[in-house]
C-alpha cells in the first residue's frame, strides 16, 4: 500500500460520503450512535451502581482505611492513647481526618406497648465522638427521624433503622418500631446495664451498618472502664494524592505494631456483590461491543452491496482491491467516529443533565453514570476497531466479486 | 498489437454455454477494428476476455507482446490501469465523481501529478470543456459516454476497447462518438477495437470482423 494508494482510497471515501445520500449517512450515524450510547450507558450505569455501593460503604462504614489494635506478638483489645496515634496519622500528607471508635455489643430490650412485653435483639454498638466522626463518616447525613447531635449525651442513643424497625420491611432482628423519644435498655457483654433515650434513627441500606446503634465515647469509656483508647481508628484520605497502599505503608511506618486495613479488604460481602456487578458490567459491555460491531457490519455491508456497481467499475478501470477495501474502512471509521461524537453528546449533554434534573433513587442514593477516562477510551477504541473490522470484511466480500457481476448484477 | 489464439469461453452449468469456441484474431498497432454480429454471437464476451474483465477457459491472448493470461490478478489489475482503456455500453461512470474526477481518477491512482490538467484537456478534446464539474446525472447519455471515452484515454492506453458504446445513444450522439474514435485513431494512432451492431458504423473503421455463434466468420 503506497502513499498514492492511500490518497486514492481517501478520495473515494471522501467523494462517496460527501456526494452520498445525506439521509442514509444520518441514518447510519444515528443507529451507530445508539449502539455507542448503549455501550456507554450500560457500562456507565453499572459502574455507577458499583461505585455508589462502594461510596456508600466508605462514607458510612469503612472509611478509606481502618487502623486496628496490635495482633502480634500479643493481641491487644485496644489502640492505646488513640489521641496521640490519630495526631501522628494526621501528620501524613493527604490524610484529611480521623475518628476513633469503640466497638461494643449488647442485648437490646424494648417494650413498645408499655405492657411488660419486651422485644429482645442483640446488635453491635459503636461509640463515637460525633464532632470528630462527621469529618470521616456520614451516618448523620442518613438520619430519617430525630437527629445525631455533635454532643450525644451519656443517656442518649442513635439506632439504625434495621434495628429500630418500622422503616421498611419488617425483620426478625428489629425491635418492632422504636420511635425517637422512646427508651431502650441495653445489657452489655460485660454485664453493665443501661437505659437510653432514642435521639435519632438513621437509615443506611448498604452493608450491615443499618443494624447498628451509636452511643457517645464518654458513655463507652464509662461502661468499659477505659480512657483514650479505641477499638479502631477510621481514616479519611485524599485518594487523588496517594494510593490506598501508599497511605497504608506510611501509617505502618509510623505505627508498625498496629494493623492497617484498606476499605477494599473490609467490603466483605458487599465486595463480592460489587465484583459480581463488575463482571456483569464487563459481560454487558462485551455484548454491547459485539452488537455495535454487528450493526456496523450490517450497515457497511448494505452500503457496500448498494455500491457494488461502483466497486465493479473501479476494478474495471484498474483500481486495486486493496484501495477499494481501504476506502470502505475509512468510510466505516468515519461513521464510527461520528457515532462516537454524537453518542458522547447524547450521554454528556442529554442523559447526565436529565439524571441530574430527575434522579433515579437507588438503595445507596441517586443513580449516577460513572465514566473513567480509561473506560471511555476503551469504549471509543472498541467501536472504532469494530468499525474497522466491520468495514473491512464486507468491503472485502464485495470487492472479491467478479467485475462483470459487480457491474451488471 | 493484439494476438488472440484459439480463445474458448465456456460457462459451466447443467447445460454448459459455449460462448466462444476457439477465436483467433490479430489486430495491428494503430488499427481501428469493428467487431460485428448478431446478439448472442459472443462479441461482448470476446471483448471482456481481451479487456481482462473475465478469464477465458482456454486460449492465449497477447497484448503488446505480453501474454496477459499468465498474469496474476494483481498484475492484471495493474495492466488494465496502465495499458488498457475500456468504454462500456452503459458508460459506467462513478456517480459520486464529477466528469473531471471520473477522468483523472485512474491517473491519480498511478500517482500522476498533472492528472487534472490532462483530464481537463481530454474533456475539452471530446467537447466537454464546459462540463468539467458536472456529475453524471446532470449530463445526457452522449455526454456521459464522451466522459467515459476521455477516462479510457487518461493513462495513454495501448489499446482502447469499446463495448457497444453507442447502443444507448441517438443517431447524432452515436455519430459524434464514432467520429471521436476515428479522430483518436487518426491523430493519435490509437489502436481501437469496438463492438457494434450498427451497419453504418463500418464507415469509420479500418476493418470489420464478423462473429457468429462464438466464432469469427471473417
Amino acid at each position: 500500500m503506497t502513499g498514492t494508494d492511500i490518497k486514492a482510497a481517501f478520495f473515494i471515501a471522501y467523494k462517496t460520503i460527501s456526494k452520498g445520500h445525506k439521509s442514509t449517512l444520518a441514518l447510519i450515524v444515528f443507529i451507530l450512535s445508539l449502539s455507542f450510547f448503549n455501550l456507554m450507558f450500560v457500562s456507565g450505569f453499572l459502574s455507577g451502581f458499583s461505585d455508589g455501593i462502594i461510596r456508600s460503604m466508605v462514607e458510612t462504614t469503612t472509611a478509606h482505611l481502618a487502623v486496628l489494635p496490635q495482633e502480634v506478638p500479643i493481641k491487644k483489645e485496644y489502640i492505646i492513647d488513640q489521641a496521640s496515634v490519630r495526631s501522628g496519622i494526621e501528620t501524613i500528607p493527604g490524610i484529611e481526618a480521623t475518628t476513633a471508635h469503640y466497638q461494643l455489643g449488647g442485648s437490646f430490650a424494648y417494650d413498645k406497648e408499655q405492657d411488660g412485653v419486651f422485644t429482645y435483639v442483640s446488635a453491635p454498638i459503636i461509640a463515637v465522638n460525633q464532632s470528630e466522626e462527621k469529618a470521616v463518616l456520614s451516618v448523620a447525613d442518613n438520619i430519617v427521624s430525630g437527629e445525631f447531635p455533635d454532643t450525644l449525651q451519656k443517656d442518649e442513643i442513635i439506632l439504625g433503622a434495621n434495628l429500630a424497625g418500622g422503616f421498611g420491611t419488617e425483620q426478625s432482628t428489629d425491635l418492632g418500631g422504636v420511635v425517637v423519644g422512646d427508651t431502650v435498655s441495653v445489657v452489655y457483654g460485660n454485664g453493665v446495664s443501661r437505659t437510653y433515650t432514642v435521639r435519632g434513627i438513621f437509615k443506611v441500606t448498604i452493608g450491615s451498618i443499618g443494624g447498628t446503634a451509636y452511643i457517645s465515647t464518654k458513655e463507652a469509656e464509662a461502661i468499659l472502664s477505659t480512657f483514650n483508647n479505641a477499638s479502631e481508628i477510621m481514616v479519611k484520605a485524599d485518594l487523588t494524592k496517594y494510593t490506598l497502599d501508599e497511605y497504608m505503608t506510611r501509617i505502618k511506618s509510623l505505627y508498625p505494631e498496629l494493623v492497617v486495613e484498606t476499605y477494599t479488604t473490609r467490603l466483605s460481602t458487599v465486595g463480592i456483590l460489587v465484583a459480581a456487578f463488575n463482571i456483569i458490567a464487563l459481560i454487558v459491555s462485551v455484548i454491547s461491543i459485539i452488537v455495535a460491531a454487528i450493526t456496523i457490519f450490517v450497515m457497511i455491508y448494505v452500503n457496500a452491496v448498494s455500491k457494488r456497481r461502483q466497486i465493479g467499475i473501479l476494478k474495471a478501470i484498474g483500481i486495486k482491491e486493496s484501495i477499494i477495501e481501504l476506502s470502505y474502512v475509512i468510510q466505516s471509521i468515519f461513521y464510527a467516529s461520528l457515532a462516537v461524537i454524537s453518542g458522547m453528546m447524547i450521554v454528556f449533554l442529554a442523559v447526565i443533565p436529565f439524571l441530574d434534573a430527575r434522579p433515579i433513587m437507588m438503595p445507596y442514593g441517586e443513580a449516577t453514570l460513572v465514566f473513567t477516562t480509561v473506560g471511555i477510551i476503551i469504549n471509543i477504541v472498541s467501536l472504532l476497531v469494530s468499525g474497522l473490522l466491520a468495514g473491512f470484511v464486507p468491503a472485502k466480500m464485495v470487492a472479491r466479486e467478479n467485475i462483470l457481476t459487480s457491474i451488471w448484477g | 498489437m493484439i494476438s488472440v489464439k484459439n480463445l474458448v469461453k465456456t460457462y459451466p452449468g447443467e447445460v454448459p454455454t459455449y460462448a466462444l469456441k476457439g477465436v483467433s484474431i490479430e489486430v495491428a498497432a494503430g488499427e481501428f477494428v469493428a467487431l460485428m454480429g448478431r446478439s448472442g454471437s459472443g462479441k461482448s464476451t470476446f471483448l471482456h476476455q481481451l479487456g481482462l474483465l473475465d478469464t477465458p477457459t482456454e486460449g492465449e491472448v497477447t497484448i503488446d507482446s505480453i501474454n496477459v493470461l499468465t498474469l496474476s490478478e494483481t498484475e492484471r489489475t495493474r495492466f488494465r490501469l496502465e495499458h488498457l482503456g475500456y468504454v462500456f455500453q452503459e458508460y459506467a461512470l462513478i456517480a459520486e465523481f464529477t466528469a473531471l474526477e471520473n477522468v483523472y481518477f485512474p491517473a491519480m491512482a498511478l500517482g500522476d501529478s498533472d492528472a487534472k490538467d490532462r483530464a481537463a484537456h481530454l474533456l475539452d478534446l471530446v467537447g466537454l470543456g464546459s462540463r468539467l464539474h458536472h456529475q453524471p446525472h446532470e449530463m445526457s447519455g452522449g455526454e456521459q459516454q464522451r466522459v467515459a471515452i476521455a477516462r479510457s484515454l487518461i493513462n495513454n492506453p495501448k489499446v482502447l476497447f469499446a463495448d457497444e458504446p453507442t447502443a444507448n445513444l441517438d443517431t447524432e450522439s452515436s455519430a459524434t462518438v464514432f467520429k471521436l474514435f476515428q479522430k483518436l485513431n487518426q491523430d493519435l494512432n490509437q489502436t481501437i477495437l469496438v463492438v457494434t451492431h450498427e451497419p453504418e458504423d463500418k464507415q469509420y473503421v479500418d476493418r470489420v470482423v464478423w462473429m457468429r455463434d462464438g466464432v469469427i466468420e471473417s
